[in-house]
């Protein structure tokens, strides 16, 4: 009652097969785009093994920052209206707190979603 | 004809020979795909002429047609595309600090171009203007980018050293946009974005991580060190100014990830199928990246 091969599995034979067997044979604007699909097959893999618990750390560090409980592109539009309006704000020691805790948690959520789509970039 | 055409976003590239009695030159022919290129296209054969005389290494200019919005340059020898470039400058030793130097004689030379017979190029000097530039490109997104919010008002923030008057940009100065040969650069190609405004913007869009395809500890185009470029610009009689330098890695990397974002929004509008736009939004986070790093201090 269960799918043989799982996703991931499929994700990486496709990337595979790409790369191995058709990319040979392609050339100019076709390879390119072989390549590139090849590239996005492998990110999926990634994605489905590591995305899910990514996303949920980031909406849990937002929660935390901005105290208020709900979906990840809710806090996400909540954080940039924030930053919007902290650009008529004079610097306070509070906001330049507030502003070190951001850009922490932003490179965190970055370096996560390196991890799923360009691996070693951030190091 | 004799060569495949190459199809850009505006304009088509075709290889040719002109034959003039005895002689044979090959060529390169760029033709503008509508009417308001053609007006570019004078002016950009006004700017190849100027540069030429400054010294910097172009292709020469053969025949305009502003009404055609055709240029025909003769062919230059030499690579273009930034892994093969970097594979000759792996090959042979020396390669890459030549590359360097001519990078910064060249881009000296292009800033020292006399701007009085250059009129109609646009003038983008104002740094806030740039900054609200980036605001607007920002609100046309669909989904909301905090990275790329900080950034903007980091841009707002951080005021630099007096910029000098306009000055003639290249603007778009890096690998892949200019012809390699095993002597250095043969020429510089791609002058569509020429515009009046801050030197400096040409030396930090020149060393953008994403312009070293890889090859990124070397921070000129993945073949060169800072110090070697800013030796050869000062030589050549650049004034190398270091907090416009900062200022303008800062805004070309807010720049280019806002265009990439720009182009994934335009698949997901329905504008373009094409998977190359589609998978661009999957490099955004790197520029992202590059712009929180660079931000820190």
């Amino acid at each position: 009652m269960i799918d043989r091969p799982d996703a991931a599995t499929l994700l990486k034979a496709m990337a595979a097969t790409l790369s191995d067997e058709v990319l040979p044979t392609t050339s100019g604007g076709t390879r390119h785009a072989v390549r590139i699909v090849a590239n996005l097959c492998r990110i999926l893999e990634r994605e489905l093994a590591a995305g899910p618990a990514a996303r949920e750390q980031t909406r849990q560090s937002l929660v935390l920052l901005l105290d208020r409980d709900a979906t990840l592109p809710e806090l996400v539009a909540d954080l940039d209206r924030t930053l919007q309006g902290s650009a008529s704000i004079d610097d306070t020691t509070d906001d330049a707190n507030f502003d070190a805790r951001v850009r922490e948690l932003l490179l965190a959520d970055v370096e996560r979603r390196l991890a799923v789509d360009r691996p070693g970039y951030a190091s | 004809m004799t060569g495949a055409a190459s199809v850009g976003a505006n304009r088509r590239t075709l290889f040719l020979e002109v034959i003039q009695r005895d002689e044979t030159t090959k060529a390169v022919a760029q033709i503008a795909g509508n009417v308001l290129d053609g007006a570019e296209v004078e002016n950009e054969a006004r700017l190849l002429r100027a540069a030429e005389q400054a010294g910097v290494a172009v292709p020469h200019l053969l025949a305009v047609d502003s009404e055609m919005g055709t240029i025909i340059s003769e062919q230059v020898e030499g690579e273009s595309i930034p892994r093969r470039v970097l594979r000759l400058v792996e090959a042979q030793s020396g390669l890459g600090s030549k590359l360097t130097s001519d990078c910064g004689t060249a881009l000296a030379k292009i800033h020292q171009i006399p701007t009085d017979d250059l009129r109609n190029l646009q003038d983008l000097a104002a740094s806030d203007r740039y900054a609200d530039e980036m605001d607007r490109l920002l609100e046309s997104l669909t989904t909301p980018h905090p990275t790329f919010r900080l950034g903007v008002r980091w841009l707002r923030r951080h005021e630099m050293d007096g910029a000098p008057k306009p000055t003639i940009v290249h603007g778009d100065f890096r690998l892949g946009n200019f012809l390699v040969s095993d002597r250095g650069i043969s020429a510089v190609l791609d002058w569509e974005l020429v515009h009046l405004g801050d030197p400096m913007e040409d030396l930090a869009w020149l060393c953008l991580r994403t312009w070293r395809f890889g090859a990124d500890d070397l921070v000129v185009g993945g073949f060169g060190s800072l110090e070697e470029l800013r030796s050869a610009y000062e030589g050549a009689g650049g004034t190398w100014r270091k907090e416009a330098f900062q200022w303008w890695t800062v805004a070309r990397t807010l720049w280019w990830g806002l265009g990439l974002a720009r182009q994934t929004q335009a698949y997901m509008d329905g504008d373009s199928n094409s998977i190359v736009l589609a998978a661009s939004g999957r490099r955004v986070v790197e520029l992202e990246y590059d712009l929180l790093r660079l931000m820190e201090d």
